[in-house]
């Protein structure tokens, strides 16, 4: 157990080595909520609300809510192998007595934490400060916390299926701009997913991305029934054994096909 | 822990489906204890090779046993008894202090306290690690990062160590010292060494046999003074040449 808290912890300091993207993440995070703020209100003035199917209150406390899940959420792991694909330092990661993917996914948790108390905190007082009235629904937070936990297996359980087609494309840049466009979109953590138009919404309901944003910033924010609360962690509990099992099949042919770069 | 290699194999595939036999149906055995070198000319497959021989890359075929252990196998014990050193590119983390890397494979490797602390001191007496402990290798010379990276991969006493061209660029002074550590280290551990260097000096202090491949092929595998008695000649670098030259000629022939 000790080596996945000190592999935590290189996480936390590799993310704080360069303190001034530190700043500047921050910065762009206020600077993205606020925008996202203005937009909605201008939206909602401009139209009434008459064919949005949430309420701009409801609206607001999405964005919101999405935002500051998003703080801690994101994560680089395929930023990360892609870079040690390119670089040949996978090898290094490799002659280790440990699963590759534990690896990644220690370090990925070390990141989260350092995220949450660097970003995540200071953004929820910042909110506290300027948004004046309920932003969860109480009564479901216990159930909304559990979402949340499941869409961060999601996320990372995607990211790693996504990082490890690395393992024999080597150059997946392209992929992922498109990847992360589609990710972005579908997810939910621009625009929530209640107000996609039908075919998106029925594309996205066989795909993973929704249940690492709008399932759970729904649950956290809008007043559901047990039932829908119940069948939405069903769904997100299918993806984490879904994509689990995926990853498992990329790892496996991946580490046969996989190229060291470099002499 | 000795190591068996038979008839191993790689081929990478190159753009437009073409495909480089890097190493072409190789066997030799290393018994323990001993320090190989591992020579051939630059694109001869070493790096090809120790990259299957640390479990890294996937043969296409052949196999390799170390001490009668396999990577399908028994890939986690034949990890915790590796270390890796590879000249161009380092095993710790970049950003990280050297000292976080260390703590982080004693914990990895399950090294015990006092085995730890007398291997420390070891370093900080030897390699002067203390110098740099606390800085990450993104702030180090190439020197200073050699030895903290040697001694990532010797705390956990390794019984096999694989050094791909551990002295590449770097000076005469700090060669001898790893050189003397290197040796000091098969000594008093019977560490099985595998060093692929292109300084004949290194081969000439450290080792008792010898590899050489070329064009992914085997040359010679045998002891330094009977590579010697076949050229009739002691000067190892002159019989080194040689035997590039001849390869080179042969390739040629062929094409
Ligand atoms: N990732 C790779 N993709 C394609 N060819 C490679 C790759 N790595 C090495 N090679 C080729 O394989 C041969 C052996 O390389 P390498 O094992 O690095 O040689 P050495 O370490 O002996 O200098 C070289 O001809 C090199 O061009
Ligand atoms: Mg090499």
């Amino acid at each position: 157990m000790r080596k996945y808290a000190d592999l935590a912890m290189i996480g936390i300091k590799e993310h704080t080595a360069y303190l001034s993207s530190v700043w500047a993440n921050f910065l762009a995070k206020v600077v993205y909520l606020y925008m996202q703020f203005a937009l909605w209100n201008a939206l909602f003035a401009s139209n009434k609300g008459s064919n949005i199917p949430l309420s701009h209150n409801e609206t607001i406390r999405y964005i919101i809510v999405a935002t500051i899940i998003s703080t801690f959420m994101e994560c680089d792991v395929i930023g990360w192998i892609n870079g040690q694909i390119q670089s040949g330092d996978v090898a290094n990661q490799l002659i280790r007595p440990i699963d590759y993917k534990f690896m990644i996914f220690a370090r990925h948790i070390g990141t989260s934490l350092a995220r949450f108390v660097i970003y995540t905190i200071p953004l929820m007082i910042l909110i506290c400060i300027f948004y004046n009235g309920e932003l969860f629904c109480k009564k479901q937070l216990a159930c909304g916390i559990l979402s949340i936990i499941l869409a961060y297996m999601i996320q990372f359980l995607y990211s790693l299926i996504i990082g490890l087609m690395a393992f024999w494309l080597i150059v997946t840049w392209p992929l992922n701009m498109l990847l992360a466009a589609i990710y972005k979109l579908l997810s939910g953590s621009w625009i929530p997913a209640a107000m996609f138009p039908e075919l998106l919404t029925k594309i996205n309901m066989f795909l993973p991305f929704r249940a690492i944003y709008a399932i759970p910033v729904t649950i956290i924010t809008t007043p559901m029934s047990a039932e829908s609360i119940r069948e939405s962690l069903s769904i997100q509990l299918f993806w984490v054994v879904a994509l689990f099992l995926i990853s498992e099949a990329a790892w496996v042919v991946g580490k046969n096909k996989l190229v060291v770069q470099g002499g | 822990m000795s190591i068996e290699v038979n008839n191993l194999t790689k081929i990478y595939k190159q753009k437009k489906h073409q495909k480089k036999i890097a190493v072409d149906n190789i066997s030799f055995t290393i018994p323990g204890g001993e320090i190989v070198g591992f020579i051939g000319p630059n694109g001869a497959g070493k790096s090809t090779t120790i990259k299957m021989m640390t479990g890294i890359l996937t043969p296409d075929n052949g196999s390799i046993s170390i001490n009668g252990m396999n990577f399908k196998k028994n890939r986690k014990e034949i990890m915790l008894k590796t270390g890796v050193v590879f000249g161009q590119k380092s095993v710790l983390c970049w950003d990280i202090p050297v000292i976080d890397s260390l703590k982080l494979f004693r914990d990895m490797y399950r090294v015990p306290r006092e085995v730890f602390i007398e291997n420390m001191d070891a370093f900080i007496a030897i390699l002067g690690l203390d110098e740099f402990i606390d800085q990450p290798p993104r702030l180090l010379s190439l020197g200073q990062r050699m030895k903290a990276d040697l001694a990532a991969s010797l705390i956990y006493n390794p019984d096999v160590l694989f050094l791909d061209e551990p002295t590449i660029g770097i000076d005469v002074l700090s060669k001898e010292r790893i050189r003397h550590f290197i040796k000091k280290i098969n000594e008093e551990r019977h560490t099985t060494i595998i060093l692929t260097t292109h300084d004949v000096s290194d081969i000439e202090s450290l080792c008792e046999k010898m590899i050489i491949i070329d064009k992914g092929a085997l040359i010679y595998d045998g002891t330094l003074p009977q590579l010697k008695s076949d050229y009739r000649t002691t000067d190892l670098e002159e019989i080194i040449k040689k035997i590039y030259l001849a390869g080179e000629k042969r390739y040629e022939k062929i094409c």
